[in-house]
């Protein structure tokens, strides 16, 4: 009689692949494959067929999204045109504002191709981490960094602006602020 | 002359056209579909509260189901393990404490009979207790006569439902077999009739819609097995103390305890009333009767105090009086059992609305977040 392999017969295959796919997440390094696992329960899947909106921007904010398949472009309305802002590959994550509050979305999301997401509610995360504190230190803390790049990313951007913005000020007349000019 | 104002509707189109239809208002049609629900839950109610014991049941076993699913487990072989375990476990427990239950419980029927004249007897007791000390109170007493026609007709009353609930006895049976039946299938196959419902809700809804269920999920599942652990926490101290105190069946009326407590309010108070009248009987004095009194009083401060924030905590965010409320009119439509799924019930049912007005005030293009709800804003980052 052949060896019966009770681990893989009992293992499942679709969870130990969303399992590696979370281990490659940068919001989920540095926990261990059991927290991994807890927080793997709390996902739902969801897929999208292409040029699908997933949400839209100004929308209440309730969720985390994952990509496990397939490709999402996030866009940002400003001044009446939508601007690409980036372009996600499986393993990418968005929405993770939503974690920390549950404001309006700032950007709005968009399947390139037909995807599969992963997604972790708000109210299955604070279940988790308020029985779970390495978790929630943890997820913060790649959640902060994360947050802190963006701050520096968006200060390099003014900076690179400022110059611009002091010459416009130079050509305007005097004791005329650029902020107070009255639209025309 | 007759030209239409803007905003109003021209109704002079000509005669060959036919009036058209305008479709109902959103709610009215929300309104009747609620009814209609209403209507077919009411007329099919003990399916339906089957149904709600089985997901009762379900949450409080899908922890461990959990448990075993994030050890990448699969889900069928993680609920058929459980299950096996349970009825193991259950099986081994019944052995162990049927005996002694059992004795108990022949005790209390064996004694039934002469119910009536013992508590007569007993009531007579702590009469005469109280007029020694307090001779005035003998006229506030009626006579023994008049007394024990009143306490026959009390006790008739009260157990007129009994041959009723021995003729429901198939059907009790029934549901012990069909609770854990539905049990097995909910815990099973849960995920699969979530992920039906999320593959057909609209791709734009999907994050607003399965919030509201995630947010339900967590209060009732947090509830649920809250209100399971308070149940025996209490059970277990009821009968404790009892065994202590040596009234008798400590055991029976300890387990009444705990499942009586499911009850918000009125299950405390039954509770400790069976556990007064049994002393009462017993011992035909007041002094222990206090005692019980104190015992029970002190368990429900406890309750209050310590085990119910540890358990159920702020899971269920209810107004006292929508509270009571609703465990008033749950007992009128669903007896006792509607009584204990009340509070899960009306909760969803806030959720739910809560959920709607939030998206009414989204397309109304009104805040959705309250302003107080945001933290403190630092104007600058270094």
């Amino acid at each position: 009689m052949a060896n019966f392999h009770w681990r893989e017969w009992a293992t499942d295959t679709e969870q130990l692949r969303r399992l590696h796919l979370l281990e490659k997440v940068p919001l989920f390094a540095d926990l261990s494959r059991r927290q991994l696992g807890k927080l793997l329960v709390k996902l739902f899947e969801k897929e999208y067929a292409p040029g699908e909106t997933i949400f839209l921007e100004g929308e209440p904010g309730k969720a985390l999204f994952i990509v496990l398949d397939g490709m999402v472009s996030i866009f940002h309305s400003g001044h009446g045109a939508e601007e690409r802002v980036a372009t996600l590959a499986p393993g990418g994550y968005f929405g993770e504002l939503a974690l920390i509050d549950d404001l309006p979305r700032s950007a709005s999301t968009r399947a390139d191709e037909h995807s599969a997401l992963l997604i972790l509610y708000k109210s299955h995360f604070d279940d988790l981490i308020e029985g779970h504190s390495t978790i929630a230190i943890r997820v913060m803390g790649n959640l902060l960094k994360a947050l802190a790049g963006y701050v520096r990313a968006a200060h390099a951007r003014s900076a690179a602006l400022s110059p611009t913005l002091s010459g416009i000020a130079a050509v305007l007349p005097q004791g005329e602020k650029p902020s107070e000019r009255p639209d025309r | 002359m007759n030209q239409a104002q803007p905003g109003e509707t021209r109704r002079d189109a000509g005669p060959s056209r036919q009036p058209r239809m305008t479709p109902p208002p959103a709610s009215i049609v929300w309104g009747v579909a609620i009814a209609i629900t209403v209507l077919i839950i009411y007329s099919s109610r003990e399916l339906v509260l089957l149904l709600f014991f089985s997901a009762a049941l379900a949450y409080l076993i899908n922890p461990l189901v959990k448990r075993a699913e994030s050890a990448v487990i699969r889900r069928e072989v993680a609920v058929t393990g459980i299950f096996i375990a349970l009825i193991v476990g259950l099986l081994a427990t019944a052995y162990f404490l049927v005996p002694r239950l059992r004795t108990e419980a022949n005790a209390l029927s064996g004694g039934w009979p002469s119910f009536t004249q013992r508590l007569d007897e007993a009531v007579d007791a702590i009469q005469t207790e109280i007029v020694a000390d307090y001779p005035t109170a003998r006229r506030l007493f009626p006579e023994r006569e008049a007394r024990y026609d009143k306490l026959n007709a009390f006790i008739e009353h009260q157990t007129a439902n009994f041959p009723n609930l021995v003729g429901h006895l198939a059907t009790i049976a029934l549901a012990g077999v069909l609770i854990p039946f539905f049990t097995y299938f909910l815990l099973r196959d849960s995920h699969r009739m979530i992920q039906f419902l999320m593959d057909r809700l609209p791709a734009a809804q999907i994050e607003t819609s399965v919030a509201v269920w995630c947010g339900i999920d967590r209060i009732i599942g947090r509830y649920l097995r809250g209100l399971a652990i308070d149940g025996m926490v209490i059970g277990t101290a009821a009968a404790l103390g009892l065994w202590v105190l040596g009234v008798n069946y400590p055991l029976i009326l300890g387990a009444f305890s705990g499942m009586a407590n499911v009850v918000p309010y009125l299950g405390p108070i039954l509770g400790g009333g069976v556990a007064m009248l049994t002393a009462l009987i017993q011992f035909k004095s007041l002094a222990p009767l206090g005692k019980v009194l104190t015992l029970y009083f002190s368990i429900k401060i406890l309750d209050d105090v310590v085990i119910q924030p540890m358990t159920i905590g702020h899971s269920v965010h209810l107004h006292p009086m929508l509270l009571i409320a609703s465990v008033i009119v749950g007992g009128h439509a669903f007896g006792l059992i509607g009584m204990i799924v009340a509070v899960p019930a009306v909760t969803m049912l806030q959720e739910t609305t809560k959920l709607m007005l939030e998206r009414r005030r989204y397309y109304a293009g009104l805040p959705v977040t309250h302003p107080r709800r945001g933290g403190p804003i630092q104007h600058f980052v270094c």
